[in-house]
């Protein structure tokens, strides 16, 4: 880019400030931290799903050669406080069990941590950790949610009366009689309805499984506390939780994400209780020591979500308007004991999503979780949605065939027009076109030219089809949200400092990890200031030394900060004018007066008054006499951001895939969205994340699936049996855009981070069933394994006559 | 147990004494320095982000023993360009938004070079062939592949297609 | 999931050294040729050699030669120099087939054929190969010299051969064939793109000069216990031309007759599927190359 481009850094595809040093494996990565004497840990896991720990014999393993200590569960207790503090813990009544970092007594799902062992370096660890002696005593398992809720079931924690962690109804209000009230509206919607669609979808236990995996290391001084890097996306929530439960002051705790963190995708969002036994091992043996966790343990124990059936029930009339929504929904969510989310949020926020970007006027919400001997689900991408989206897009797909309707029409006649638009269940849509990004993605994959296609295709014995989905997302959460749903804030944050080189310092309480903060943020500030985003740097993810904020999360980054980065600009450069008024004598001037650009702050009404920005800058820092009136030296600034109402962000998305009805395989032809993501900061990042966000998708629908066996013995802890898309299983993604600013946002941006994922498997399911519609199938589960898919189409054939 | 052992990494000869079972990658990172090659699963070599060249091809480093490339001469990526003299797989890499998070692009990158240095014209289903054996979750690879096909098509002295066009800010 | 402690390393130079190696280390060695497999199996500790004897800088176990008793792969020789080689077109095609696809560059750069010989993972493809190409494997010990071992002799389950600990492989050894006539071909399925086969078939057809079929071979794995021959297939098609019809009735005859088992990545139903839609395109293929087709 040439450096003579003054302004308009918002809008172009800048290469990333970031590249320079990951292209050339200069990164810094968790584990690329280096610091000397540094021991490491290994944790010894539960064999069983379910077992009373009867002992714990560390003696092998201690006598090990370069083996420095050992931890079990019960000591750890009496050390330390239990992971039940209100800092973790959401505002919605439910089952919050005391737990501790290693299992005391019992563990309650296979890949538990019951002990761990330090030693010089990984492979002793690793020794010694296979020389732990336990014996365990089994006790019941349960591995299926809807099998836990009945009154029957073993329970995962026998001092509870059910298994049900969670439960409560999204529609009608807060008191029963205003629910029941509610859901007898509903019912009365569904018995005057022309048609009704009854249906139970159900997604699988899966994940993102960002490639670097979860990790810490902890260094413990005598004069300073605790410092610990973390793989984190929210280092401040965490190092407010570590000082509770290793009752340190907060003074004593800094966090530190790295620069540099190998993809995140929610999972590395929860508190994990590893993080808190490193930590207090560096404190114990007063020695750095280091966690990087194996892909066996991270694929054991996290990146595990999706896992909800959904009994969908949708009242419509003729023309496919939907009058009323019916959900039974259960939640999956492991053994429910982990910070912040314990388990069930995301099923939650999952229901709270499920009508989607659709005018539905009437609806009966209601959701269970359930406790199970899994692993607790931990957070993905799409956020608890992914499971409704595909519910609800498969369901109208299902309705619109019942009607002969053509899907794409059926939705867009259902989709919100009027805006600001509330949700039944309370989501906020502030503003956009979703038909016109609807009615532009229809018009791009050319819908009349694929259904003669598809025709002649079928008349060749090829089965072609196409398949549409939507996903109304979160752009970023405001507090009204989080502090309920997560007790933590919602507001986006920065300092900027402007130094009197006239260099412009971000500093974030965030912890991106491949969002391109470093360049998009600093565009967005150069932008403002006229001058050029190489003298602008981002910094974030140390507690030391940025402002508190929830962190990188819901896709915050690009709503909720990029905002405070605008609210600080102007602050900033309001004061700047303020400067140029009083030095220049510019009686009667105001901020607006002046403009920021090519490198100087220049006065409107007289273009020579001018002073080069860093000059400008120094006056002001380093000038410090001659103030003008009541105004303070220095510039820098803390802005917060809140916006009034969650803000959305809407994507439309259609798949085409030709079916093989001999095997059930089926390929990709073209995937294209069309973004709704309000102005466009750098428009190839965007189009990354898109494309990024959508494979996910496409590889959680075809080919991931945590899977457990009677026992609790999860399967598939490797990637050769948990298996993730490669560059040759999939399309290329064309994304597309129908931009509508988002008014409450200062640029009016809107972030596109969280919600791609979600409707993929809807979409895909869709085109599936429209290729293999003259075999009525109808596929309501995931993944779509193509064995499951030639199931349907021999069913379909049987009860087509053959 | 241990072995002394001497490997060229990026034209510098590193003389070591190592355990026996010290995992090549392992030897990279904490012998070595060398940083850039990351670990992304453990114990299948699935991922490929600890790719290297040894001897001018790709191997996966976690799935060899240091001692095994005794002798041997390994290219990393912090031998591949340097921030002033970027490889045109490097620049091609910024230029079309192949990275996000970067930490499987390191194996990438040894991987494709490779790759291209055996099929010097390749069509968009060779190079997403040629990437199965190293898993990127961050771009959806479609920027991945772009870039591949663009920097095979500068060194024919072709123009590559562009990457996406800047866009208006909407009104 | 990082190797347990190993004792002793060998890099022997020819396969004498590499035998007296053996002899030297004891039984608790083992030989590693790509480390493919075996890497994997020592990270997870379920192997735990004291000894590895690495064969990768034996030279002369490398290469293909061509002679008038037939082909001679060396056990070294990788998947990547199988899967562009020229040597081993018409009869022997398969093996290309299956070389280029197995797992993915970096893997097809160090992988060895002889290793996955010798390793016979259920689901691994150069097993089920040379089964249906009539491979001869030949064994080399210190104590008792060389030994010819059938193919169809030294595979025996999951991970099991006829491969004594103290032996080498040394040559794997494909019959003479007609230059012209004789086509074979490998495909799987392994849901994602070159994933380890759910089920992987591979087959040989010889042609006379009127275009009837003299021969007819065809193997299947990813089954249990090891890849299985299933020489019906020749009854459906032997003194029959090579039709479509031809190929469905040969591939549906072994679906109904083998085997197959069920676990998380598919049903034995599924398999059978697969064994039917694989095997029909996999002899047409196999039957086109031997027609010139």
């Amino acid at each position: 880019m040439s450096a003579a481009v003054e302004t308009g850094w918002i809008g172009r595809s800048l290469e990333r400030r970031e590249d320079a040093r990951l292209l050339t494996g200069r990164g810094e990565y968790l584990a690329d931290v280096r610091v000397s004497d540094c021991l490491h840990v290994c944790f010894v896991r539960s064999s069983h799903a379910h077992a009373r720990i009867k002992d714990i014999r560390l003696d092998a393993a201690l006598e090990i050669p370069g083996v420095v200590g050992a931890i079990t569960g019960a000591e750890l207790s009496r050390e330390i406080q239990g992971q039940k503090i209100p800092v973790l813990i959401p505002a919605f009544p439910a089952k919050y069990r005391q737990y501790w970092p290693l299992a005391v007594d019992e563990v309650y799902w296979h890949g538990e941590p019951l002990a761990a062992i330090v030693a010089k370096d990984k492979y002793v660890a690793e020794d010694a950790a296979a020389a732990v002696e336990i014996d365990y005593e089994p006790l019941p398992v349960v591995t299926d949610a809807e099998v836990a809720l009945r009154e029957d079931s073993p329970r995962v924690y026998d001092d509870w009366d059910s298994n049900e962690i969670f439960g409560t109804s999204y529609t009608g209000g807060f008191e029963a009689d205003q629910i029941a009230k509610n859901d007898a509206e509903v019912e009365a919607l569904f018995a005057q309805a022309d048609v009704v669609l009854r249906q139970r979808f159900r997604t699988q236990r899966c994940g993102v499984c960002p490639i670097e995996t979860r990790g810490a290391l902890a260094i413990w001084s005598e004069t300073d506390g605790l410092t610990v890097h973390l793989t984190t996306q929210r280092p401040h929530i965490e190092r407010l939780a570590l000082a509770d439960l290793l009752e340190l002051s907060t003074a004593e705790v800094r966090v530190v994400a790295p620069r540099d963190q190998g993809g995140g995708f929610g999972v590395k969002a929860p508190f994990y209780r590893e993080h808190v036994v490193v930590c207090h091992l560096a404190r114990k043996l007063g020695r750095p020591v280091r966690w990087i966790e194996t892909r066996e343990e991270h694929l054991m124990t996290v990146s595990q979500e999706r896992d909800q059936i959904h009994d969908l029930e949708i009242a419509a009339d003729r023309e496919g308007r939907i009058l009323a929504l019916r959900n039974r929904g259960i939640g999956d969510v492991g053994d429910g004991r982990q910070g912040v989310y314990w388990g069930f949020v995301m099923p939650s926020l999952g229901s709270v999503m499920l009508p989607n970007a659709y005018g539905i006027r009437h609806a009966d919400i209601k959701l269970r979780c359930a406790v199970t001997n899994k692993a607790c689900m931990s957070p993905s991408r799409s956020f608890g949605a992914l499971p409704t989206r595909f519910a609800l897009e498969r369901g109208l797909d299902m309705l619109a065939r019942k009607l002969g309707l053509e899907t794409a029409a059926l939705k867009r006649r259902n989709l919100v027009t009027e805006f600001p638009f509330i949700s039944v269940t309370g989501v906020h849509h502030d503003s956009g076109n979703y038909v016109k990004a609807w009615d532009k993605l229809v018009e791009s994959v050319d819908l009349p030219g694929f259904r003669a296609l598809q025709e002649e295709a079928r008349a060749s014995g090829r089965y072609i089809g196409i398949g549409f989905a939507c996903g109304a997302e979160f752009s970023g959460i405001p507090s009204d949200v989080l502090v309920p749903l997560e007790n933590q804030p919602g507001y986006g944050v920065v300092t900027m400092r402007i130094d009197p080189r006239g260099k412009i310092a971000i500093h974030e309480g965030d912890a991106p990890q491949g969002q391109s903060h470093e360049t998009t943020m600093a565009q967005v500030a150069a932008d403002a200031f006229g001058i050029h985003p190489d003298d602008v740097s981002v910094r974030h993810g140390d507690t030391g030394t940025t402002p508190l904020s929830s962190g990188t999360i819901g896709a915050r980054g690009a709503s909720y900060t990029v905002a405070a980065i605008a609210e600080a600009a102007a602050a900033l450069k309001a004061k700047m004018a303020r400067y140029m008024i009083h030095d220049h004598g510019l009686e009667g001037a105001t901020a607006d007066d002046f403009s920021f650009r090519g490198g100087a702050v220049i006065y409107e009404k007289d273009g020579n008054i001018r002073r080069e920005f860093a000059a400008l800058a120094d006056r002001i820092v380093m000038g410090s006499i001659n103030l003008p009136a009541g105004e303070d030296p220095g510039l820098e600034h803390t802005a917060y951001f809140e916006a009034p109402k969650p803000m959305i962000c809407f994507t439309a998305q259609a798949a085409k895939v030709e079916v093989d009805i001999e095997t059930g395989q089926f390929t990709i032809l073209d995937y294209a969205t069309c973004e709704d993501v309000g102005t466009v900061i750098n428009p190839i990042v965007v189009e990354g994340q898109v494309q990024g966000g959508v494979v996910q998708g496409m590889s959680n629908a075809m080919f991931e699936e945590f899977l457990y066996d009677e026992n609790g013995q999860q399967l598939t802890a490797d990637f050769e049996n948990y298996r993730l898309a490669s560059a040759a299983d999939v399309p290329n993604v064309t994304v597309g855009h129908s931009p509508t600013p988002c008014p409450d946002h200062p640029l009016g941006v809107r972030a596109v981070g969280e919600g791609r994922p979600g409707p993929v498997p809807g979409a895909l399911a869709n085109a599936i069933c429209d290729a293999l519609a003259p075999f009525g199938v109808e596929s309501t589960t995931l993944p779509l394994k193509p064995e499951m898919i030639l199931a349907l189409i021999e069913a379909g054939r049987a009860g087509n006559g053959g | 147990m241990e072995k002394t052992i001497t490997v060229t990494v990026n034209g510098t000869a590193y003389t070591r004494t190592v355990p026996l079972r010290l995992l090549l990658v392992d030897f990279i990172r904490d012998e070595c320095g060398l940083t850039g090659t990351h670990i992304g699963c453990t114990y299948e070599g699935r991922c490929g982000a600890c790719t290297v060249q040894i001897e001018g091809r790709a191997h996966k480093s976690c799935m060899k023993l240091a001692v095994q490339a005794d002798g041997k001469e390994i290219t990393t990526i912090e031998g591949l360009g340097s921030r002033d003299n970027l490889h045109r797989l490097q620049q091609a890499f910024s230029r079309y938004h192949a990275l996000q998070c970067g930490f499987c692009t390191s194996g990438i990158l040894m991987n494709a070079v490779d790759f291209l240095n055996e099929n010097i014209n390749p069509s968009e289903a060779e190079v997403r062939r040629a990437l199965v054996g190293n898993l990127c979750r961050c771009t959806g690879y479609s920027h991945i592949v772009e870039a591949i096909l663009a920097a095979s098509a500068t060194r024919h002295g072709l123009k590559p297609v562009p990457p996406p066009a800047e866009t208006e800010p909407p009104p | 999931m990082y190797p347990a402690p190993i004792e002793a390393y060998f890099a022997p130079r020819t396969i004498d050294g590499a035998l007296q190696c053996r002899a030297e280390a004891g039984d608790d060695a083992m030989f590693i040729a790509g480390g493919m497999s075996l890497m994997q199996a020592m990270k997870a500790r379920l192997a735990t050699p004291r000894a590895l004897i690495d064969l990768n800088e034996v030279e002369e176990l490398s290469g293909l030669a061509k002679g008038p008793r037939g082909v001679t792969v060396r056990p070294l020789t990788r998947y990547r120099e199988l899967a562009v080689t020229t040597a081993l077109h018409g009869a022997l095609q398969a093996i290309g087939d299956a070389a280029s696809t197995v797992g993915d560059r970096q893997v097809r750069n160090a992988g060895t054929i002889g290793g996955s010989l010798c390793w016979n993972y259920v689901a691994s493809c150069m097993p089920n190969v040379c089964l249906c190409l009539d491979a001869t494997l030949v064994l080399a010990s210190l104590e008792r010299g060389e030994r010819g071992v059938p193919i169809n002799e030294f595979l025996i389950g999951p991970l099991e051969t006829a491969r004594r600990d103290d032996e080498l492989l040394v040559e794997i050894n494909f019959p003479a064939s007609k230059v012209y006539g004789v086509g074979s071909a490998y495909r799987k399925y392994g849901g994602t793109v070159d994933g380890l086969p759910i089920v992987g078939i591979a087959a040989l057809i010889e042609v006379d000069e009127t275009g009837l079929c003299t021969d007819a071979r065809f193997s299947v794995g990813g089954i249990l216990p090891t890849a299985r021959r299933f020489d019906g297939v020749g009854d459906a098609l032997l003194g029959r031309s090579g039709t479509p019809a031809a190929f469905v009735e040969a591939a549906s005859a072994a679906a109904d007759a083998i085997e197959t088992q069920t676990d998380h990545l598919a049903s034995a139903h599924y398999r059978k599927v697969l064994i039917r839609t694989l095997g029909r395109d996999v002899l047409a293929e196999a039957h086109a190359r031997a027609t010139g087709g």
